[in-house]
């Protein structure tokens, strides 16, 4: 397979992913969060049930526990743009895939090792 | 597994953002000595690719999900760890920046856990279980597992420093998910792997062996 051809079919694949992906990613928490909402008893360690409000009172006390109150407020926040639903969602993760091959394209070209 | 800001306190975030600071600059040097012109458009598809299928959670049991991280994925790819440092650090750049995923003041962290300890447990990992059984794929998938149970142990850690969470607790609830989230990241490091060495075996930096 030439170079060009196998560039351009890894392009794709990853904008396959990138429109699928709002469709079929799961919205439980992630492992991470799960731990945490376990930990503040938010959700059972093994069960799916979480509750809304313990969970929203666990975060209140993790900024008390460790005083970092930082809060910022991005762009496409959790891939999505506010009040367009799906299809927010696909946009910002399409928009987020394309980004990150610009800016890697160009960061990489800036620090590879010169041919010559 | 992105950590976000209110889970640490400023100082040790601080502190995280050094250690990664210099794992960055270490990838830069990594970049300048190792990574031919002729691997950039490579390098920049892999964090595309790794960017889309981090946003795609895959169920585990218990009501929790989990997604593949890509650092063992574009460590052993390419070659180096630090390969895995310098496509992490740029895709949680643009997670957290533009899509809130993940804090900005704990940035460091995650650059550490996902990039530095993805890509090192990543790397040698496949050098090593390849070494031993001879089979890349197979390789690829322990050194993919193990790369994201250990980010997942020591962001354990890092929380029970931070007082976020007990220490015995978080590393027996991180763990468990873990472990089963880890078969979705040797899974896909696996899979992906053999997509590209079948489609290019000479763009693998090692395509027969890891020389250490």
């Amino acid at each position: 397979m030439e170079t060009k051809q196998f560039i351009i079919i890894g392009i794709a694949i990853a904008l396959v992913i990138a429109v699928a992906a709002p469709f079929l990613a799961s919205g439980d928490p992630d492992g991470l969060e799960s731990a945490f909402f376990s930990i503040y008893e938010a959700k059972p360690f093994m069960g799916s049930e979480l509750d809304e409000d313990a969970a929203g009172a666990a975060e209140e006390q993790a900024i008390a526990a460790t005083g970092n109150d930082f809060s910022y407020e991005a762009l496409m926040p959790d891939y999505s743009i506010p009040g367009m639903d799906k299809p927010g969602e696909v946009f910002a993760v399409v928009i987020g895939t394309l980004l990150m091959l610009a800016l890697v394209f160009v960061v990489a070209k800036a620090s590879a090792r010169p041919d010559n | 597994m992105h950590i976000p800001d209110a889970f640490i306190p400023m100082g040790q975030a601080l502190i995280y953002w050094v250690i990664a600071l210099v794992f960055i600059a270490l990838a830069l040097r990594w970049a300048r000595r190792s990574m031919g012109e002729e691997k950039i458009p490579l390098v920049a598809v892999l964090a595309a690719g790794i960017f889309a299928i981090q946003a795609l959670n895959i169920p585990i049991p218990w009501g929790t999900s989990g997604h593949m991280v890509g650092a063992a994925l574009a460590a052993i790819v390419l070659g180096s760890p630090f390969a895995g440092v310098f496509v992490l650090t740029l895709v949680l750049l643009v997670q957290g920046v533009i899509f809130g995923d993940g804090g900005i003041t704990v940035m460091g962290a995650n650059i550490v856990n996902m990039g530095v300890v993805g890509g090192f447990v990543g790397y040698y990992g496949y050098a090593a279980v390849k070494g031993v059984i001879g089979n890349a794929y197979a390789a690829a998938f322990i050194a993919g597992w193990a790369s994201l149970f250990i980010s997942a142990i020591l962001c354990a850690v890092e929380l029970a420093i931070a007082g976020t969470f007990p220490l015995e607790l978080g590393l027996t609830f991180m763990g468990t998910y873990h472990a089963v989230i880890g078969l979705i990241e040797g899974g896909i490091t696996a899979v992906a792997l053999y997509l590209i060495a079948s489609a290019r075996p000479d763009i693998l930096e090692h395509p027969m062996g890891v020389s250490a």
